[in-house]
């Protein structure tokens, strides 16, 4: 029996050895009882495992082009045409735009993450994946991890090209805040999409209704398109809760540091360390939701039924 | 009715139990009425024994296989894999265990068949290296080379299933989990499932199987053990021939004869006979047009035969033809649960038919008799 | 000799099973139109079971309060951050704009979901499609479903727009005949744009969940929804004005606000330098609706079933595609 590496190279033929085997052990006891090194390669190998397919769709069908960058970019574009419309300062187009690239991440979040283990019952891949000895939290950072590529891309577009197309300049004074409080947003939005994910495997069909609540309302309380101090009362309570608004904001005022940004909202580094906070948090509560829905799955029998 | 029922009386040192079951009970809370899956089973399967659950439709097999695979938790009782507790250990019996279901549809049909595995591998912690290897070595192992590159939405059903098997043996598991793994194969497919199971069993034998099936001849082919379930608890427990034996305590043979002076008369008269009668119907014709004589002959062991052939010679008759009848799973079943395991697929479980689970297991003679002469009935 | 049941009579019409107990090619002979009604009417119920939500107040409140409130909301606080809401005219022209947009939303991806649910949820897709039911007609009817959602949508947000966002409304102002004609014809244009959608989804992965929303919000730049047409660029305008939703947005303004803002018109929009006109009449946009939108539909029937062949060449229609 031949076998073929991983470049599809014929490697030497190994006769007599049985190719059912794989490093065997002396008793099942062995074999279930794994370091802690085994136990991280492979829930790391997991995530580049589940990241696989997603990255691997990309190029095997491209209408994502199309329908995820020039179509989002136009969407935009009508927000940036209401603030011409209405004579606006030029900061708010580059909120608008600002705010049209974070959107990537919270679409990939909702679509791709918070309703997937739902997508994964009902295709029947679920209980392959609890019946596998990975943390099924690996699978959430895999999926993550793949739909990210294509967020990015639609992200680094609609500001590239919106930027140049109308004439957007930002003024940075921190860049490694900017940085720090972007990095920190995606974390806590895929910390919130894990939590999802748990959440909606249980309410079922409903998850995918829930998806819809959370794109133009959550939209509008994160201030996407204007500065969500603006909101008052509720900008502040979606400032504690949402990541997107309070990483939105964050990244404004450091984005566009020379101009006039409306008071009401706090400091970029108080908005960093809440953020740091919703990293936590969420991370935490994801893993102790995704565990105590497990079990109430198991008990309920739901980790198979399509219908559900 | 119980598997075993018994503490497991063997040495504290001893290798556990690959299965250890003990008073599991499942109940689903669905309306109208909760659905009992699950009614007090027992279950003790060795390590390396090919066991196989053998019921119909709504027995509670897929429901018991999925407690012992994790995905689901019992009512009530208690469950083990090699020592490893169901509830509380899933991490590691998901180590050391695979399953596979027929009829599955999983997977991502974007991607090939070698990069479908090779993701499943990763799960299971494969090194990259090491996992493109074992894929391509099972690909081959179970005959989808041709397969390798094609996207998993372009593979038949019967192509699919062996992905699905080449899925299940990539950590190489001390025990293979197989729920109903040749549902909706044509006869080649599944014939080619069995064969890769049992290359596999022949490859590591000290691998334990659980298979489920309401395929009689499956279950038979390839079972060292059954246990036979139905309505949630197991009827009758034992190999393929103990079990047959339930039914048919005699051996059966169908014999054709070139002549039969005397009739069937003078065969019941042979020593070892217990009955003999004519095969209605299947009077057969040589290649010279001849008559020949067809017979079902009970005796009372198979080494009886060996007299009634000479005795055969002493009546003037030729054998022509000579092979023995058994009876199968379905009959034990029907004897079992008084139905075909078409009727129960036809008639659909019925939760208040509990008089039949309450028969004594071991049949009684009457029953058999009935059997028997059932049997020759049909063909005299 | 008894005489023949007239049913069983080999030469008997509709669906009798003929005495000689042979293929009966009535059997094949469809009812035409009636069948095609009947298709539409089966499938515009089916729809309705699974998207109406009159019953389940969460349902309700998801799809016919918060998303297109929000997405109102969204324009309307954008207006008052700039002009401190000194232009109530301007409001109600976005609260329209925006309120409209649930049509055209629901429209676009009730067609498209339908095939992404079939396909890949339910498993349904090849059944239908091999039923004897027209496909195109079972297609339209669950798209009508969910526009019923869209209606509900949008009435909520025009009215909470009246109610709380001071937008002037007076009823006894409406021209009703436009309203429907403009409705009629809107509409429809809709469910062409969504088959389009749903013709591109037939090719796609199970991910284009989100491409109606991707289209409705490339629409929503030219189609002078929530700002007029002469913000944009002259080419960019010439595009609004071969799209049969920017015509549609304009009669539905024309009737419930007559003499309000106009979207397609005004000082340095390409309409009133080819026209000469401050703004279109009624009748000009019925006429335009008409044409654009029968333009839209041959268009869309078109694709639809250059990709209905694809998808048949290519075994499309029962996989299952998710990553």
């Amino acid at each position: 029996m031949t076998a073929r590496g991983d470049a599809g190279r014929r490697t030497v033929d190994a006769p007599g050895r049985n190719a059912f085997v794989y490093r065997p052990t002396a008793s099942p006891q062995e074999a279930a009882n794994w370091t802690p090194r085994q136990v991280a390669m492979t829930n790391f190998r997991t995530v580049l495992g589940r990241a696989y397919p997603r990255v691997s769709g990309l190029f095997r069908e491209k209408s994502w082009v199309f329908f995820e960058i020039l179509l989002p970019f136009l969407a935009t574009s009508a927000f940036v045409f209401v603030y011409r419309a209405l004579e606006a300062p030029p900061q708010y187009i580059g909120f608008v735009v600002l705010g049209g690239a974070m959107t990537a991440f919270w679409l990939n979040v909702i679509w791709m993450m918070a309703q997937q283990l739902w997508w994964e019952k009902s295709q029947g891949n679920l209980e392959l994946y609890f019946a596998a000895p990975m943390h099924i939290m690996a699978v959430l950072f895999g999926m993550a991890f793949g739909g990210f590529v294509m967020s990015s891309t639609r992200a680094a577009a609609v500001l590239v090209v919106a930027t140049a197309v109308y004439g957007v300049s930002f003024s940075v004074d921190q860049w490694a805040l900017l940085i720090g409080v972007f990095l920190l947003t995606l974390a806590a939005l895929y910390g919130l999409g894990m939590m999802l994910a748990s959440l909606f495997l249980m309410w079922g069909r409903e998850a995918w209704h829930l998806t819809q609540l959370l794109v133009e309302p959550v939209y509008f309380v994160s201030g996407l398109n204007f500065p969500i101090a603006r909101l008052g009362v509720l900008g502040s309570v979606a400032i504690s809760i949402l990541p997107l608004a309070v990483g939105l904001d964050a990244m404004r005022q450091l984005a566009f540091a020379g101009s006039a940004y409306p008071a009401g909202t706090p400091a970029p580094a108080i908005e960093a360390g809440i953020l740091v906070a919703m990293v936590v948090v969420f991370i935490v509560l994801s893993r102790w939701t995704l565990a105590i829905l497990e079990r109430r799955a198991r008990s309920e029998g739901r980790l198979s039924v399509r219908w559900q | 009715m119980s598997g075993t029922g018994q503490p497991d009386p063997r040495p504290a040192n001893a290798q556990p139990l690959a299965i250890d079951v003990r008073g599991i009970r499942r109940v689903y809370k669905v309306k109208p009425k909760p659905v009992v899956a699950l009614d007090g089973v027992d279950l003790a399967v060795e390590p390396g024994e090919f066991f196989g659950l053998l019921g119909p439709n709504g027995a509670g097999k897929t429901t018991l296989i999925k407690i012992l695979t994790t995905l689901l938790l019992p009512s009530e009782g208690t469950a083990r894999i090699f020592g490893f507790d169901v509830e509380r250990q899933t991490k590691q019996i998901r180590r050391i265990m695979n399953m596979v279901a027929g009829g599955e549809q999983s997977g991502y049909g974007i991607l090939t068949v070698r990069e479908q595995l090779w993701m499943f591998s990763q799960f299971y912690g494969l090194p990259t290296r090491d996992g493109w290897n074992r894929v391509d070595e099972l690909i081959d192992a179970v005959g989808l080379d041709e397969q390798r590159e094609q996207r998993v939405s372009t593979l038949s059903t019967g192509q699919r299933q062996k992905m699905n098997f080449a899925r299940g043996l990539l950590n190489d598991p001390w025990i293979f989990f197989l729920d109903e793994p040749t549902l909706g194969l044509d006869v080649a497919a599944a014939r080619s499932v069995r064969e890769l199971i049992l290359a596999w069993k022949a490859a590591v034998p000290g691998r334990t199987v659980l298979l489920t099936t309401h395929y009689m001849a499956e279950a038979d082919e390839l079972c060292d053990r059954i246990a036979i379930v139905d309505h949630g608890r197991i009827l009758a427990l034992g190999t393929p021939e103990e079990l047959k034996k339930r039914v048919q305590r005699e051996s059966v043979f169908r014999i054709e004869l070139d002549r039969l002076d005397g009739g069937v008369g003078a065969l019941r008269r042979l020593p070892g006979v217990v009955n003999a009668a004519l095969a209605v119907g299947d009077q057969a014709t040589t290649a010279d047009d001849r008559q020949t004589v067809e017979v079902n002959l009970a005796l009372v062991d198979d080494a009886a035969l060996g007299d009634v052939v000479g005795a055969l010679g002493g009546l003037g008759a030729h054998i022509l033809a000579l092979r023995k009848s058994e009876p199968s799973l379905e009959d034990v079943f029907v004897e079992l649960v008084g139905r075909g395991f078409d009727e129960v697929v036809r008639d659909g479980p019925d939760p208040d038919r509990r008089d039949h689970h309450d028969r004594p297991t071991g049949g009684d003679r009457g029953a058999t008799d009935e059997a028997r002469e059932r049997e020759i009935e049909v063909v005299g | 000799m008894t005489a023949v049941d007239p049913a069983l009579r080999p030469d008997a019409p509709g669906l009798a099973s003929p005495a000689w107990g042979g293929f009966d090619p009535a059997r094949t002979r469809g009812r035409g139109w009636i069948d095609i009604r009947h298709s539409f009417v089966t499938a515009v119920r089916l729809g309705w079971k699974m998207e109406a939500n009159w019953t389940d107040p969460l349902l309700f409140f998801i799809y016919s309060v918060a998303k297109p409130l929000a997405s109102a909301l969204i324009l309307v606080v954008m207006l008052d951050v700039i002009s401190g809401g000194a232009k109530p005219e301007y409001r109600a022209f976005v609260v329209v704009g925006s309120a409209l947009w649930s049509f055209v939303l629901s429209g676009m991806s009730g067609l498209a979901w339908m095939i992404l649910d079939d396909r890949e949820r339910y498993r349904m897709l090849k059944y239908l499609y091999v039923s004897p039911s027209d496909f195109l007609a079972v297609m339209f009817g669950r798209g009508v479903a969910r526009i019923g959602v869209g209606a509900m949508g949008a009435s909520i947000t025009l009215a909470v727009g009246v109610v709380f966002l001071r937008v002037p409304f007076e009823i006894g102002r409406i021209d009703w005949p436009l309203l429907l004609a403009v409705m009629t014809l809107g509409l429809t244009s809709i469910l062409a744009i969504g088959l389009l959608l749903a013709a591109i989804c037939m090719q796609t992965r199970q991910e284009s969940w989100s491409y109606p929303e991707a289209a409705a919000g490339a629409l929503f730049l030219i189609s002078g929804v929530v700002f007029p047409l002469s913000v944009l660029p002259l080419p960019v305008q010439s595009l609004g004005l071969l799209t049969p939703l920017t015509w549609w947005v304009e009669g539905i303004r024309h009737a419930l606000f007559p003499g309000g803002v106009t979207a397609i018109g005004g000082p340095g929009s390409l309409y009133t330098r080819l026209s000469g006109a401050p703004s279109p009449t009624s009748g000009e946009i019925v006429v335009v609706l008409l044409a654009t939108g029968a333009v839209a539909t041959l268009a869309a029937v078109a694709v639809f079933r250059s990709s209905d062949r694809r998808a048949k060449d290519r075994g499309l229609l029962d996989q299952t595609t998710g990553s």
